[in-house]
């Protein structure tokens, strides 16, 4: 999915990024003092159309199938590829921005260009616009990775400008009920958030999935509700409210596979009469208190410190 | 095994996540019931699933599972699709029933989530 | 191949149906909808799966299958049991997730397709 700050950013991104970046080194070349009966063997081996010609490391030119045919065409003599060539080659530095190439391309219509250094002219690359895609997307890719890790950044920050002897923070995610379509999204942002607090990974997978269970279960059975997450040093708090119908037998609906779930959920892969053991399974420590006709309340903790009694349990 | 290699063995479609055709499975699982699979499977595995609908991703998204992929030739909706290229979770699609699948990875080597020993981080 | 000779390779723990183990399996079927199963399972299949509620025995009777394996421990509940010893359904338990039960089945000759 692309969003619109995804578009300004790849048009920011080719003035930003060099030819030099993106473009192929691994080149095949050819001297121009190579017969030219050689060139259809270069050309069919290295499966390519066309290849730079140069002499030393000076690019001189630049032939192409094309010029091989008009050869055999023509019934010539054999005779070195510098006399066949193309002299007129269209290069690019290696020092311009990527907007630069693009104009190339859709002036020109070539398929690849020659990249040359500045100063010297020595051959360095090979830019298609394969390469420009590629390039781009990895340097969005990039961002995108960078962008988290400048929130882990801003958080670890946060945290040393708060002068406090014991930081507790508070989460809030609102639930609407019988919405399947958005289920977990409240879990998806704690997710999120303590992956960005830089919590242990195993920790955190133990709060989402006991969240999304939790999550789950406010969707499938009442109207909605709230979970509220308090992160603290050594814990995680995680409380679930709903405002009924309310569970008659808790007893019953803690035993593994008891389901009251109508045949609908059970056809989407929910409502097998898991969830709660699954919650249980995760949390450190769990209570579930309810009353028919008001409303029911989890309490899930996550100790921090006991980081062993991970999945393996 | 890769996701590349799981594809070929179980001619399937790469759906999302062409681009992490290279990335290593170290498991496998077959579930219907996505509680099943948050209790029981384990980060880094692929998941078998005749069900397409997007809370399948959330469980993946949850979970830390490494792949998805549909069996019975079943092919996921536009939200699905959505969900699994912002989460970055790869999508296949195989034509064999989940039984096939099961029986030609097992086969091929790939352990189920009880077997994997090393638990990972 | 029998499901008796599976039991025995495969450890499994029989819940009801102990006189009909000697019954031939055509190949097997994993899936946790019952809506697949009615739809896609074929007559003498071995089904594997995670339900545990007395409709998988309707619906194993229904299409005709050779039996049904729950899987990962999951033990059937007591209508379950009663129903399948009614319609002589063979119920049997393995403690292994699905995906290695199938490996191990697929091995012996069990067929998917």
């Amino acid at each position: 999915m692309v969003s619109d700050n995804r578009i300004s950013k790849v048009q920011e991104l080719i003035y930003e990024i060099g030819v030099g970046e993106v473009m192929q080194t691994d080149l095949v070349t050819v001297d121009p003092r190579t017969p030219m009966s050689q060139l259809r063997a270069i050309l069919r081996e290295k499966r390519i159309s066309g290849t730079p010609v140069v002499d030393g490391d000076k690019l001189v030119g630049i032939i192409s199938i094309e010029d091989f045919i008009r050869w055999l065409a023509d019934r010539e003599e054999d005779c070195p590829i510098a006399e066949k060539m193309s002299k007129d080659v269209c290069t690019i530095y290696a020092d311009e921005p990527l907007t630069q190439a693009v104009n190339v391309f859709q002036r020109f219509g070539y398929g690849r260009l020659a990249v040359v250094d500045r100063q010297d002219k020595r051959l360095l690359g090979i830019i298609t616009k394969g390469d420009i895609v590629r390039g781009l997307l990895n340097k969005l890719e990039i961002h995108h990775v960078a962008e988290e890790e400048v929130y882990r950044h801003r958080v670890k920050h946060f945290f040393e400008d708060i002068l406090a002897d014991k930081v507790v923070l508070l989460f809030q995610y609102n639930v609407v009920g019988q919405n399947f379509t958005r289920a977990g999204e409240g879990a998806s942002r704690l997710k999120a958030t303590l992956q960005r607090l830089g919590l242990h990974p195993q920790i955190v997978r133990r709060v989402s999935i006991a969240t999304y269970e939790a999550e789950m279960n406010l969707i499938i059975y009442t109207d909605g509700g709230s979970i509220r997450v308090r992160v603290e040093p050594n814990e995680i708090f995680v409380v679930v409210k709903d405002l009924g119908p309310g569970i008659p037998d808790i007893e019953k609906v803690m035993q593994p596979g008891y389901s009251t779930a109508p045949e609908w959920v059970r056809e989407l892969g929910f409502g097998a009469g898991m969830g709660l053991c699954n919650i249980k399974k995760c949390a450190t420590k769990m209570e579930l208190k309810s009353t028919v006709g008001k409303g029911t309340q989890l309490n899930i903790r996550i100790s921090v410190d006991n980081e062993a009694k991970s999945e393996d349990s | 095994m890769t996701i590349a290699e799981i594809a070929k063995i179980l001619e399937a479609e790469v759906i999302v996540g062409s681009d992490l055709l290279n990335e290593e499975i170290k498991m496998g699982c077959g579930s219907d019931l996505m509680s099943d699979v948050l209790s029981f499977v384990k980060s880094e595995a692929i998941l078998l699933t005749g069900l397409t609908n997007p809370q399948v991703v959330r469980t993946a998204e949850m979970a830390d599972l490494a792949a998805i992929c549909f069996v019975r030739g079943k092919k996921p909706g536009d939200e699905t699709i959505r969900l699994a290229e912002s989460k970055n979770i790869p999508l296949l699609t195989t034509p064999l029933p989940m039984f096939e699948s099961c029986g030609r990875l097992w086969r091929e080597g790939l352990a189920g989530c009880s077997e994997h020993k090393k638990s990972n981080t | 191949m029998k499901i008796a000779e599976i039991v025995q390779e495969l450890n499994l723990a029989v819940w009801a149906a102990k006189a009909s183990l000697d019954r031939g399996v055509t190949g097997g079927y994993a899936s946790d909808l019952l809506s697949d199963v009615l739809a896609n399972s074929k007559e003498g299949n071995l089904w594997i799966t995670l339900q545990i509620h007395q409709n998988i025995v309707g619906v194993a009777s229904m299409k005709g299958l050779a039996g049904i394996i729950l899987v990962n421990g999951r033990e059937p509940e007591r209508e379950t049991v009663e129903k399948a010893e009614t319609e002589n359904i063979p119920l049997m338990v393995s403690e292994m997730p699905a995906f290695e039960l199938v490996g191990r089945l697929y091995n012996l000759g069990v067929g998917g397709t």
